[in-house]
């Protein structure tokens, strides 16, 4: 098998693994609640997961000065004061992983209170481990021909 | 691909040749440079309003390490501000050739410094404080002006740039990954040297200054230590210096089997792992941890950020690369092999400061309005509110940047395992399980 | 030396003098007010000069988090204080004498603790009479124990009270109100024919009848902004301070004697009969104007107005009475 051929068997496989359609498992759509507290600099708990469809309602609570919470790729946000709970209501209509974050300046570490939602399963970190695979995969097979 | 030689064109050669555009570059730097540091020390705490955080860690950062590092190597080094004040007490010259000797002391560097140990460890100072230094401006404004001081004081002992070349620690890393920059600069025909009188390229003479860098530009076969400073342009008598365009990594086609450089990736490789885990994860014990210096948890977080890169990591490397035979003594082998990591530290960077760059570009535009956060508007943007900008790129962008530095990386190490004739398996395994892991703290 | 040398080393300097100068004289010259948490000295400066009738322009900055700015005891709108902004404020004082200002944006366990002081100078019109403070002509001593010994088996309903009332005067006066426990008033309707539950709705409808729509929607903003922090966004004592406030106190010196200084550190439960039954308006109004002499609970008496405390504790008996079906 020349080299061309297995570039573009690797390329092909490449893409298949970035973007083919995955099977979306058949989940009823539920609500789901969570109380996440928000305190310099951490939200608790700090990693959510949900299935696609659930309506999500967060309610906020800050511990101790105003904070907010935003969501990556979703881009909603909602602030609470202490002693002011307030709740960011969502469908979670886009699958994948989103860092959620303090939009709300709260001090010096601000920029880096962050959290994790998950909505269904991470796929795109499994097609990136796929990708990575080929990718060592055909570094291997390279090696193995130019020998 | 062959290399294209940009200084043929004479509009390229001139502007470089000339020393007014690269003057005028400079005074913007390094008035922008003082202003940082003023900022820093009188404007206001809040980081993410204060021109000195916006300006250096978000906009200078992202530029350095997702423009000029891959595409132009040490192409910052050309324009960067710091050895400016130095370098024009010891010429006596702000832009004159010297028609005297150079003043002050000169001393040549001691030879048990004249490698990257001491830019090793300046940049682990940093790192290690970085939660701090981010994030509070007077620290950064305190940081600049020490190395603005250390480098005027560097100049007044010793002879050319030597806190660029020996104390910098934006010039350790950048100088390792310049050699996957494809642009280089080399001379024309090697013969020419050979034969040429006095090499005022290295020595000086009429036209310029000696080489600034303490290079031979003759000799010059990598990127490493050359900081575009084009000085020799100026000073070859015999034209036979140029700018070419090149293949990426060309430089990594001979690897080095010097330990400072080779640890230097793993201090990038590693760092850039702890950052993306420590700062844009949800764990909120390990950002306390790294915030609250002095206190216990932040000496166990230095303990174990130290463990991971002087030991962890170079040791697992050791142990893949233990069975391979070869002639070269194992110390030759972990450093020649080590640089297989080049690319992938680059680009764990360039994944890294995607992350936080993209969220926090915003902050820029409100920066530039109201750099001390005095309540100025000198552009009109002095209101724009914060907005992660496209967030919906991140990932994919962040996954092309770690797989493509691991294939880069994997065939790095079939080259440079090739050069020693062993396998070069356990790197690319290694290289693999490490990418696995950032793309895990990443996504 | 060569012209072009000259020349370009006046640019360097005169460039780097203007970029450093200019910025530096106008922060000189910028009177800011900068905000911290009060664990980080709070208002600086916290004293301000102001003459009456003389507008005082005001820039306020926060050096950490969210904080807010309002002036006590006068009518105006509380403006946010941001990290990293300047928020202008123009005031002008009618009367002399010294104003509180205060955050009014949490900050932290010690958020109340920010304040300072507007010194307003300027001769009085004429002499404003002090106004003293209900408990105070009562003679009630707001530091002992006021436990209901009666408390209702359920909760008592101003709707169902509203068709018991009788006709007195003096129940529906808003001084007997004030002066009154609600255990009191349902002991002073023993001589009546209605039931124990009967007695308590009737209560719950007075202390109804003594507020508005208007002023009760009031006390509920001023419980959320100011109390629930501390004292629970429902009343019941779990804000989100009450643990900080409870271990302060285990470490505090102070004790009470004769009372469970335990309790007294941690925020009052709202929503405990016991407590609040036995307490009347004027022994609140004490508390709230006072504070808690080494508990964690502020001083209001130079922030609040005396109607916006009225209005505050018609809110606070809602955790013990129906007022709406």
């Amino acid at each position: 098998m020349n080299s061309r051929f297995s570039l573009l068997l690797f390329v092909m496989a490449g893409l298949a693994v970035a973007f083919a359609p995955l099977p979306v498992p058949p989940i009823t759509p539920q609500v789901q609640t969570f109380e996440i507290g928000a305190g310099q600099f951490a939200y608790s708990p700090s990693e959510l997961k949900v299935n696609p469809g659930d309506t999500v309602n967060i309610q906020l609570v800050s511990t101790d000065v105003v904070h907010g919470l935003y969501i990556d790729g979703y881009d909603i946000s909602i602030e609470a004061d202490p002693g002011q709970t307030k709740t960011l209501s969502f469908v979670a209509d886009k699958p994948g992983s989103f860092r959620f974050r303090c939009n709300i300046t709260c001090g010096a570490m601000h920029p880096f209170m962050i959290g994790k939602l998950t909505v269904g399963t991470n796929n795109w970190f499994l097609r990136s481990i796929g990708l990575a695979t080929l990718a060592i995969i055909s570094v291997i097979v390279s090696v193995k021909q130019k020998a | 691909m062959a290399k294209i030689e940009l200084t043929r064109n004479p509009f390229i050669k001139n502007a470089l040749k000339s020393r007014y555009p690269q003057l005028a570059v400079f005074i913007v730097m390094l008035v922008g440079y003082i202003f940082a540091i003023l900022a820093g020390l009188i404007g206001t705490s809040v980081g993410s309003h204060n021109f000195s955080i916006v300006f250096v860690w978000i906009a200078w950062w992202a530029i350095l390490i997702l423009v000029a590092v891959p595409f132009f190597g040490r192409g910052w080094c050309a324009v960067c501000p710091i050895p400016l004040p130095g370098e024009w007490l010891q010429r006596g010259a702000v832009l004159s050739p010297p028609d005297k000797k150079p003043k002050w002391l000169n001393l040549r560097v001691p030879k048990m410094f004249r490698n990257i140990w001491l830019q090793n460890i300046s940049f682990l100072l940093l790192a290690l404080f970085s939660s701090v230094l981010l994030t509070t401006p007077n620290i950064t404004g305190i940081v600049l002006a020490a190395m603005l001081f250390a480098a005027i004081g560097l100049s007044t002992i010793f002879e050319r740039r030597s806190f660029c070349r020996y104390l910098c620690p934006v010039g350790g890393f950048i100088g390792l990954y310049s050699q996957t920059a494809p642009i280089e600069l080399r001379v024309k025909d090697k013969q020419v040297c050979v034969k040429c009188e006095g090499k005022p390229c290295y020595n000086g003479s009429q036209a310029g200054y000696g080489c600034p860098w303490d290079v031979f530009p003759g000799g010059l076969t990598k990127n490493t230590y050359c900081g575009l400073c084009m000085e020799c342009i100026r000073t070859c008598p015999h034209d036979n210096i140029a700018i070419n365009l090149r293949p990426f990594s060309a430089d990594l086609a001979k690897p080095s089997t010097r330990m400072d450089e080779a640890f230097k990736s793993f201090i990038m490789l590693g760092s850039a792992m702890i950052y993306a885990g420590v700062l844009l994860g949800p764990w909120g014990a390990f950002k306390n941890a790294a915030y609250n210096v002095g206190t216990g948890a932040w000496f166990l977080y230095a303990i174990i950020f130290l463990a991971i890169i002087f030991v962890i990591l170079p040791g697992l490397f050791t142990l893949g690369i233990l069975p391979t035979k070869s002639t070269l003594p194992l110390k030759q082998r972990f450093a020649s092999l080590s640089t297989a990591l080049i690319p992938l530290g680059l680009l764990f960077w360039v994944a890294f400061s995607l992350s936080f760059v993209l969220t926090n570009a915003s902050y820029i535009l409100a920066a530039l309005s109201d750099p001390l956060g005095l309540g100025w508007n000198l552009f009109g943007t002095a209101n724009t509110t914060w907005q992660p900008m496209l967030t919906s790129l991140l990932a994919p962008a962040q996954t092309l940047a770690l797989v493509g530095g691991l294939i880069w990386s994997a065939r790095t190490a079939q080259k440079a395992a090739n050069e020693i004739k062993i396998s070069s398996i356990p790197v690319i395994a290694f290289c693999f399980i490490t990418t696995l892991v950032m793309l895990w703290l990443l996504l | 030396m060569k012209r072009s040398e000259l020349l370009s080393r006046i640019l360097i300097t005169v460039t780097i003098v203007g970029a450093i100068g200019t910025p530096l004289f106008i922060w000189a010259r910028t009177p800011l007010i900068h905000a911290s948490v009060a664990e980080d000295g709070g208002w600086n400066p916290d004293t301000i000069q102001a003459h009456i009738g003389v507008p005082l322009h005001l820039k306020l900055t926060s050096d950490d988090v969210v904080h807010g700015f309002a002036v006590g005891q006068i009518d105006m709108q509380s403006v946010d204080v941001l990290p990293g902004k300047v928020t202008d404020l123009t005031l002008t004082f009618d009367k002399p004498g010294i104003y509180t200002f205060f955050c009014t944006r949490w900050c932290g366990l010690n958020h109340w603790r920010m304040r300072g002081t507007i010194e307003v100078s300027g001769s009085p019109s004429e002499p404003e009479p002090a106004t003293v403070p209900m408990y105070v002509t009562l003679n009630l001593d707001i530091d002992v124990l006021h436990d209901s010994p009666v408390v209702p088996k359920q909760t008592p309903s101003a709707i169902r009270g509203q068709e018991l009332i009788t006709n007195s005067p003096i129940l529906r006066s808003s001084n007997y109100y004030r002066s009154h426990s609600p255990y009191q008033v349902f002991d002073d309707l023993s001589d009546t024919s209605l039931t124990e539950s009967q007695r308590w709705d009737v209560v719950a409808y007075l202390w109804r009848s003594n507020t508005s729509k208007d002023s009760f929607a009031n006390g509920k903003q001023l419980y959320t902004q100011n109390c629930a922090a501390c004292h629970g966004e429902n009343g019941s004592g779990d804000g989100v301070f009450a643990d900080d406030l409870t271990a302060a106190g285990e470490a505090s010196m102070q004790t009470m004697t004769g009372a469970d200084d335990m309790m007294m550190q941690s925020p009052v439960d709202f929503t405990n009969p016991v407590r609040m039954l036995g307490a009347s308006p004027a022994l609140l109004q004490g508390k709230i104007l006072r504070g808690g002499m080494g508990t964690g609970m502020p001083m209001w008496g130079s922030i609040f107005t005396e109607e916006q405390i009225w209005d505050l504790i018609a809110y606070i008996y809602s955790f013990q009475f129906e007022y709406q079906q």
